[in-house]
This record gives C-alpha cells, structure tokens and sequence, in this order.
C-alpha cells in the first residue's frame, strides 16, 4: 500500500500507541482538565490503556469492516489517525477479502471489545481495570473522574472513590497486549507501514487478546502499577489551596456601612455563607480585622456580620452558650445606650455647663466619669473600675490590648449574670432569640431620632457619611483583643454593639467581630457622647457608655 | 456527535424497553435526553402502599459522570411523599444523587434506591428544616449541598 507508507499519514501514527491515541476520542465533551501531558505519558508507559476510538456496539462475530464503521465517529476529522484515509475503506477491505487475512491490526485490536461500564461504549479488551474492584473502565471515562471540587462551603477535595466499590483513592491498572505498536514499539515506529507488518504478526501469533483474567488481589494505592486520579490531576493541592484562599479573602472582606443619623446602614454586604474558619484562617481574619481598625478612622466602627442567621447556633455548647450571653448582654446594652443617647441630647440642649464640667472631669485620669456616672454605676466597684478604665483610655488612648480581654468579657459576663437574676443558659437564649425583633424595632424607633451630637461639635454630621468598614464573618474570639481597653470594665451593658448588629448579636461568631472596632467607636463616638455620663435612667445594670466611648474625654478632646 | 449523555440514555432507555423497569417502577415519558419522569410505588408492606409518585430525572450533559437532578414531580396535583428525607418542594436528600453518586449507578437504579428508601420508612414526617428549606430552596436540588443524616431511614 504505498499510503501506507508515505509520510503523510505518518503524524497521527505518530502519537498513536497499540493502535490507540494519546488524546481523549471525544467521548466526552467539556473542558479537560486533567494534566494531558501526564496522561500521554503513561499512556506511552503502557500504564494506562490508549484512548482507542470506542465502538458503538460490538458482535463477536463481526468483520474487521463493520468494527472500524462501528467506530465512534471523530468530533473534529482533525484527529484523523487513520492511516488509510476514508475513500480507501473499501479498496482495504476487497484486498483484505482477497488476501483473506486480517490486514487491519487497528480492527483487529477490538476483537474481544469489553463495554465500558461507564460509558456503555465498546473498547479493546486490553482496557483499564479499577485497581480495588478489578471492574473495567476506559482512559476516557477515567480521566473524567476526579475529586469534588471544593467550594466555598465545602473546603475540602476528598479523593475520589472508586465508581464501582466506592473505595477511596481511585485508580487504575493496566495489562499492555503482548504486542506492541506505534510508540515505544521496537522497530520503525515511526512508520506505519512497517509496524504494522510486525504486531500485525504479533497479534496474530498471539490471537485475540486473551481475555481478562478476574484477578484476585487488588492493588494498594501506592502500588508502582496504579495510576491513581490524583496523578493526572496534580494540581488538586493547589485548586483546593486556591479556593481556601478565596473564602479567607472573603472572610476578611468588610460590610460598608454608611451612617445615617446615628444608624449604620449596611450599604454593601457580603452574602456568603457562614462556614467555620480554620484556625490559621481565624488568625488571618483577626489580622486583617485589627489592621483595618487601626488604620481606618471612621465615626463609627462595626464589626457586623456577613450572616445573621440563628440556626447555627441552635446547637452550641456551654461555651457558646456563654459567649452567646455575652453578646445579649452587649446587645442589650446597645439599647441602653440607643435610650441614654436620646436622653443625653436632650440633656444636653439643657445642660451645656455640665457637659463642660464632664469634659474637664475628664482630664483628671482618676476623677469620677461624669456628672452622672457615678449615679448610674450601681456599685462602688463599677464606679472605680470605671475610673480605672478611663484612666487608661484617656491617657493612652492605645489600642494596646488588656492583658486578658476574653477573661475580662466572661468575668463581665458572670457578672451580669449574678446581677440579674441569672437566668438559666436557655432562657437566656430564647430571649436572646426572641428580643431580636424587639431590638430592631426599638432601634428602628430610635433611629428617626436625631443625633444627639451637640451643635457645636459637628463632626457627626461632617462624617456622617464616611462609610464605616466592618470585618465580615468569621472573626475569630482572638479579635476581641483589639477592644481589649474597655473589656475590664464590670458594666455589662456595653454599648459598643451599634444597631445593625442587633439584628446578628445572637448569632455567635458575628458578634465576636463588634469587640475589635471598640477602640475606634471610642473615638469615632466622641461627639456622640460628649455628654457622656448618661443615663440616670440607665436600667439596674448600670450601662456605662462613659468608659467605653469615653465620652467625656472626648469632650475634651475635641 | 451525541454527547456522551445522550448516548448513555439511549442505551438505558433501550435497555428499559427491552427488558422493562424493575417492579414498582414504571416510565412516564422519556421524549428527550434531557428530562424523564417516572413513577415510583412502594410494593408490598409499607407506609406507602399503594401510594404511587413520580419522580423527574433531569440530565446535564456530563451524565453519567455528573449527577442527575432527580426529584419528586410536586405539581398538576402530584405530591412529594412525606418522608424525613423528602422535602415538600419535592427534593430528595440522598447521598446517592449528591456526593456518593456513580457513573455506574443508572436511572433505574435511583428508581430503586429511592423506592427501597420510602420502603424503609418508619414514620411519615417532613424533614425538620423543611420550611426553612423550602423557603429558600434552588430549582435545581442539585445545587443544594445537603448533609446527609443517618442511613436508618
């Protein structure tokens, strides 16, 4: 056959082995993303069985012509690795009648065909077989297989699992046919028409490829023979690597809030879903938190939440359960101080002199609060750590964490807890569950109202409209550490939580991400509170705005 | 060229006319390779006797290496079963269609996996997050990444 021998058709045969092809026949459409090269590797290793065009359907007693029409036909002609190109099929085949002799090795391989049980299409016999299982499966439907793809909410690549036994760790091992062809065959294999000559005996000597002996061990994973997904998938490390990546980076996004009046308005806020961080990646998050706290300067701070939703923490421990009161008593104090702020404008319009007489109270680290401080605070013992507090805020005003912040918070906490008249845990929880509506209700109530900051001082109404920057989801306890100055404080009802996390104050880890902006809503308030010392009115709980916001010394300050 | 998907379908949907769906299990129409639905009925003892539901496989073209998006059909009248897996919007949580599905596994044997579900079945009820799951539930059950619970029922 002189086509056969030209070098024409040489390009196909040249990538061919055994008869079969390096590159996927088209069976499956989409994206590959396996590692080709890998793959062709092995398949020129004969450890892994050449993409062989499949046929529709086989007959044992079928011709050599009806296997080679029964070849799936190529997508593209592109791949054309036919050495004799179509119009010669019928020409081959009257020779190949006339020769009565199998000229057409690249048929005859199929003798024998085995279903694919995957892609029900018909292979040569010498076909992958599943190294737990031993059950066939061809190269097209192998490559195919991989681990899921990790998602954001799902941020781990399991290995994929055998499609037949469910095994884990999937993978292959292939039984060359005693002959070889093309690639890697001795002889001229870069021609055709030489090769040919010589399988061709090969197969015929060797008949039909002997049919697959059910083999009675399996092989491990880390056997020389398997070829496991994972290696021609390579990159999966870095594909999951990528994808964990993405999450931090979403988790260290921020919600944008605007002020408006004396309300947070989210103006943009990130939708994803709440997923348990790491702790490097927690790290990461109270990192990138407390770096845009300490560089940003803004009226108000808040750390609000990406999710707000209640179910995740229906079924918290004890200690989530504590930090869950925590956050209650944050919350609440947050309308405490929603309430002593409306209080405090009018007070203000009222009293300009005393709020005078605050800021200069201030000065002096170990002076009381605040005219009305001192009435507030219930106990000695609040009232002195206030000063204590202030102390620190007013001189330093650093963001210099406490020595113990958490402990400081659930020491905060078991004391609002032995105040009140300690409700059990679950109480607890379902009226932080219940009052959230409430919250939002009051705060909707209070935000019509004006800001209480005094005519004089106006950055409340020069800033109103900076866009406050809060770390999204995720944030860890460690963030807290941040807004450590105020934590040692007694007073439970901190009102550093600002309206819009009431809506989340429930939900766990959201609220963790109030604590870092502390320091900043200290400054960020002063105008808010330059007549700090509140709230006579201030429920039994002795709701001390005054240290956190430092009001008074922020009176001074401005 | 057929996709690899409406090959495969055509292969099972010829052996399912040739050798017929397994008992209980019967199909309703299969007019193309992208949608087909069935109908399902629990023989023998069970809560569902004689209760009879349908179920719409729906198929992308990576089937059989993806999933198919397989559900009760919930409308013209028809109803999920209650189950504790079977959402009111008729969506199935079963591992088989999410992450332990098989290229091996075909659309009849779905049908029989979910036929044996609603067989084992101890107490008709709704999934607990039923409403909240219906509420925001996507189109296409495939696109929920369900936890899957216990395997007792």
């Amino acid at each position: 056959m002189g086509n056969s021998s030209s070098s024409t058709s040489g390009r196909g045969h040249d990538e061919s082995v055994d008869y079969g092809q390096l590159v996927p026949q088209g069976v499956y459409t989409g994206p590959g993303d396996w590692n080709q090269s890998i793959t062709a590797q092995l398949i020129i290793a004969r450890r892994l069985a050449p993409f062989y065009r499949p046929l529709e359907d086989y007959e044992e007693n079928w011709d050599d012509d009806r296997i080679l029409a029964a070849r799936k036909p190529l997508p593209g002609s592109e791949t054309e690795q036919q050495p004799p190109p179509t119009p010669t099929l019928a020409k081959a085949s009257k020779r190949s009648g006339s020769l009565k002799e199998p000229s057409k090795p690249e048929a005859t391989v199929y003798r024998g065909a085995v279903e694919c049980p995957i892609c029900f299409l018909y292979y040569p016999p010498n076909i992958n077989h599943s190294r737990c299982c031993d059950q066939a499966i061809c190269t097209e439907c192998f490559v195919q297989i991989k681990r899921s793809e990790p998602t954001a909410t799902h941020l781990v690549s399991e290995p994929a699992a055998c499609p037949y036994c469910v095994q884990e760790n999937f993978g292959v091992v292939y039984s060359p046919p005693p002959w070889r062809a093309g690639i890697g065959s001795e002889g001229s294999h870069s021609l055709w028409s030489d090769s040919p000559k010589g399988s061709q005996q090969s197969i015929e000597t060797s008949g039909p490829y002997p049919t697959h002996k059910r083999r009675q061990k399996s092989f491990s994973a880390d056997s020389p023979e398997v070829v496991l997904i994972d290696h021609i998938r390579p990159d999966w490390e870095a594909k999951l690597a990528a994808v964990r990546a993405a999450v931090t980076r979403r988790a260290n996004r921020r919600i944008i809030m605007r002020q408006v009046g004396d309300r947070l308005i989210p103006v943009g806020v990130t939708s994803g879903r709440v997923h348990a961080l790491s702790p490097e990646e927690a790290a990461q998050a109270a990192e990138a938190g407390s770096d845009a706290s300490g560089s940003r300067r803004s009226r108000r701070r808040q750390q609000a939440p990406a999710n707000g939703n209640f179910e995740q923490f229906v079924g918290m421990g004890g200690q989530e359960l504590e930090e869950l009161m925590i956050m209650e008593a944050m919350r609440l104090s947050l309308l405490d101080h929603e309430e002593q702020q409306r209080k405090e404008a009018e007070e203000k319009k009222k009293t300009d002199a005393a709020a005078a007489a605050a800021a200069a109270a201030a000065e002096e680290p170990a002076s009381e609060p605040g005219p009305s401080t001192l009435e507030a605070a219930t106990t000695p013992a609040t009232s002195s750590s206030l000063s204590v507090n202030r102390n620190s805020l007013t001189q330093t005003r650093s963001r210099s964490p406490s020595p113990n912040p958490l402990q400081a918070l659930k020491d905060t906490a078991t004391m609002w807890r032995r105040r009140t008249s300690s409700p059990p845990p679950f109480s607890t929880l379902s009226a932080a569950l219940s009052t959230v509506s409430t919250a939002s209700a009051v705060l909707n109530g209070t935000g019509g109202e004006p800001t209480p900051s005094p005519p004089a001082s106006n950055p409340t109404d020069a800033e109103q409209t900076i866009p406050t920057i809060t770390v999204a989801a995720g944030l860890p306890p460690e963030a807290p550490a941040e807004g450590s100055p105020v934590r040692p404080n007694p007073t439970p009802y901190e009102p550093f939580s600002s309206p819009i996390s009431t809506h989340s104050s429930v939900g766990g880890p959201d609220s963790w991400n109030d604590l870092p902006s502390s320091p900043d809503s200290f400054t960020a308030r002063e105008p808010l509170l330059s007549e700090p010392l509140g709230g006579p009115e201030t429920p039994k709980v002795a709701p001390e705005p005054t240290d956190y916001f430092g009001g008074a010394s922020g009176a001074a300050h401005e | 060229m057929a996709s690899i998907a409406s090959r495969r379908l055509a292969k099972e949907l010829s052996e399912i006319k040739s050798e017929g769906c397994p008992v209980g299990i019967k199909l309703v129409k299969a007019d193309d390779f992208a949608t087909w639905w069935f109908t399902i009925e629990v023989m023998g003892e069970s809560l569902y006797q004689s209760e009879v539901y349908t179920l719409q496989f729906r198929f992308d073209a990576q089937y059989p290496i993806s999933s198919p998006a397989v559900q009760f059909v919930v409308k013209d009248g028809l109803e999920a079963p209650i189950h504790p897996h079977v959402y009111s919007n008729g969506h199935i949580c079963a591992s088989i269609l999410g992450n332990e599905w098989s290229p091996v596994l075909s659309v009849t044997a779905v049908c029989v996996t979910l036929q044996s579900m609603l067989a084992s079945c101890k107490k008709k009820e709704r999934p607990v997050d039923n409403d909240r799951y219906v509420r925001n539930a996507p189109e296409n059950p495939k696109k929920t990444q369900f936890e899957y619970h216990d395997d007792s029922v």
